[in-house]
This record gives structure tokens, C-alpha cells and sequence, in this order.
């Protein structure tokens, strides 16, 4: 199973398997759930939705450091 | 997962720690403008037939407090007009700028784009050229002010909103008490009011909304934002403080609002305590208030030889 990972104007294309949420993704990349916003196929969602074959997942830095 | 606490609706894009509270997109928007709302009202920030001028950069911070003030003008209560700041950094304030101006454009609101070049004669990616500078940070603080009071007095407004939030104002809090500078700590508060005529009031609207509540409330709404990092920002003391809250945060996610209730209880005795009454005169140069025979933006300005 895969589903495409957006980050600003980075696409990639990511398999996994078994069930994986958005806090595991983000922990695998570490990165901090703090300073993002996730979209799920355009909506909006929270850490604990669970990623699905063919989805397109956004992340959207909203804090800046300085 | 859950549904909305507040009307079931299984589409969840928050869940409150702090509240145990968890929102559907509409329950959300409604929340946020209705604290905002709250705390415009407690604090007073707003009479009828104020003209109130918006610091607007385009950044989410800004563009939300243009927005939820944009309802009073709606409802008649208040005037708005914006002022966006040039600061003059190459390939990062250019979008900001055509966001702000978009948004102006948008809600009919009138606007002007100020730069530090027209205004000084340098921009900050020139100052940041010279030999010996104090810093990105400290020019732009500066600089920014200057331009936001002279701008508040051409537009003939009443108050200046700040997009200052819940985080901005907790970090400053820890912050000036950790560095012990007790007359800054004792100045922070919701409404910036100077004993001078010639300084405008500031307002806060934003300052008990979360950062991150923000930035996930302009995304809800559709609103167009600026999303990049200022290029001269770097690890300073405030990020540190900054890192400290948001690590508290996790297990503690009260801890920001209650900084922020405890403080708003002790500032009170802490303005009796420390706060002076500075005697204002002109700045010598310019000709804005100044307790020194130059302004700090002048003294700057010597300084760089402008």
C-alpha cells in the first residue's frame, strides 16, 4: 500500500504496511505535531487518523521559529 | 477516534488537551471567534466608532485578527485600515505583501505598504551588510514601531491591533522574569497604554488563542496566509523560552493560559511597583515621542549613517 506525502512543494510517493497514523508518520520523520497542521485528502484532520491506501497526506508547517 | 463534543460531527480536526475538548471544523471557527470575542469585551479593547489600525504582515497571526475584527465593521461598531511593513528582505516579504494586500483588497479595507527604505533611506538586508549591526531582530522591532505609530497618526486611528497570541505573550512573560528586566515585565499586558497623546493604544485580541490554534483556524477557514520563515531568524533567547513552553505543553497543556491568568493577577501590583511615567519630548531628528534627545530609531539610524 502507498499514499503520496506533500510537504510544501515536495511530493513523494510512500509504501507502508499495516495500520499507521499521522503521529506515527510524523514520529517516524520526526517531526513535532506542535508546529503542523495535517490535511488528509484536502480536510483537515488529527493526529490519531489512520492513513489508507491511495491517500494523499499534507503537512503544513503553521509556526516558524525567530 | 470521537466526535465533536459540541454537535457529534464524526470530522474532528482538534482535540483540546487542556479542555478535553475535541471540534469539528465549525464547532472550531465558532470557538475561536467567540473567545476572541471574549476577551475583546473583558479587556475593553474596542468602543463604538473606533478607527482601528491592523499591523498586517500576511502571516497567519495578522490575517486572523483582520478577519474577527472585520465583524465589528460588519456590525458597525468600529473602522478598520492596515498597515503592511517592506522590511526589505529579498525572496521572503514579497508574498507576504501581496497576501496583505489581497486580504485588504478582499474586506474593502484601506491600506498602505510602508518599507523600511522609503522610510529610512536603508532596508534590512543593507543593514545587514554593515559592519558591527545589533542584529536583524532588533532593527525590525524598532524600525516596525516606528512606522506602525506614524502610520496609526496618518490614518487618524484609535487603537493599533497586534497580532499577538497566547504564546507570543507567555514566552515575553518568562522571558523578562527569567532576565529579571521587571520594568519590561511589568509593561506587557493586553492594551499598551503610554502616559503620551502621541503613542496610539495597542490591543491584543489574539493574546489567550494558542499559536497553533491560530494558524489551524486560518487553514479552516480558507484563509490565505503567509507560511515561510523569516531568512535572519535565528536561535535566540526567546526560542529557547519558545522550546521550554511548547516541551512543557505536552504534559502540562494548561500551562500557557495559566502563566498568563497568574500574571494577569500579580501586573496590577507589578505596574504600581515599577512602571514609570516617562516624560515624553520629540525625538530631535524625526520628531516622534521620545524620552531621549533622539528616538532609538534615530539613534539607529546614526549609527548605520543614515
Amino acid at each position: 500500500m502507498s499514499f503520496t506525502l506533500k510537504i510544501k512543494d515536495k511530493v513523494e510517493e510512500r509504501d507502508f504496511d499495516g495500520e499507521v497514523t499521522i503521529k506515527d508518520l510524523l514520529d517516524e520523520m520526526d517531526l513535532s505535531s506542535e508546529t503542523r497542521v495535517t490535511k488528509k485528502n484536502g480536510e483537515i484532520v488529527i493526529d490519531e487518523e489512520t492513513i489508507e491506501d491511495g491517500d494523499e497526506i499534507e503537512f503544513i508547517q503553521i509556526i516558524y521559529g525567530g | 477516534m470521537g466526535s465533536c463534543t459540541k454537535c457529534g460531527n464524526p470530522n474532528v480536526i482538534i482535540k483540546r488537551k487542556a479542555s478535553g475538548q475535541a471540534l469539528c471544523k465549525d464547532c472550531f471557527i465558532e470557538s475561536i471567534e467567540k473567545k476572541v470575542k471574549q476577551t475583546i469585551k473583558k479587556e475593553k479593547f474596542l468602543e463604538k466608532g473606533d478607527k482601528v489600525l491592523v499591523a498586517l504582515s500576511g502571516g497567519k497571526d495578522s490575517v486572523v485578527t483582520l478577519e474577527i475584527l472585520n465583524s465589528y465593521v460588519k456590525r458597525h461598531i468600529i473602522e478598520l485600515c492596515a498597515v503592511t511593513i517592506d522590511e526589505g528582505i529579498a525572496g521572503y516579504r514579497e508574498e507576504g505583501v501581496e497576501i496583505a494586500k489581497a486580504h485588504a483588497e478582499r474586506l474593502g479595507i484601506p491600506h498602505k505598504v510602508v518599507s523600511f527604505k522609503e522610510s529610512f533611506g536603508i532596508d534590512l538586508d543593507e543593514i545587514m551588510k554593515t559592519e558591527g549591526h545589533r542584529g536583524s531582530c532588533t532593527y525590525c522591532g524598532v524600525f516596525r514601531r516606528w512606522i506602525i505609530n506614524r502610520a496609526a497618526r496618518e490614518f487618524g486611528a484609535t487603537k493599533i491591533a497586534t497580532g499577538h497570541n497566547l504564546d507570543d505573550e507567555t514566552q515575553a512573560i518568562l522571558m523578562n522574569y527569567l532576565e529579571g528586566n521587571m520594568e519590561n515585565l511589568a509593561s506587557i499586558g493586553p492594551k499598551t497604554e503610554s502616559n503620551s497623546e502621541m503613542f496610539t493604544v495597542k490591543i491584543k485580541p489574539l493574546r489567550e488563542i494558542p499559536e497553533k490554534e491560530i494558524g489551524l483556524y486560518a487553514l479552516a477557514k480558507g484563509l490565505d496566509i503567509h507560511l515561510a520563515g523569516c531568512p535572519y531568524a535565528q536561535e535566540s533567547f526567546r526560542m529557547e523560552v519558545s522550546n521550554i513552553l511548547k516541551d512543557l505543553t505536552k504534559d502540562h497543556p494548561t500551562i500557557m493560559y495559566s502563566t498568563l491568568r497568574g500574571f494577569d493577577k500579580i501586573r496590577p501590583a507589578l505596574r504600581q511597583e515599577l512602571q514609570h511615567d516617562y516624560e515624553y519630548d520629540r525625538c530631535e531628528r524625526c520628531g516622534e515621542p521620545s524620552s531621549n534627545r533622539l528616538c532609538r530609531a534615530c539613534t539607529f539610524l546614526e549609527e548605520l549613517g543614515k
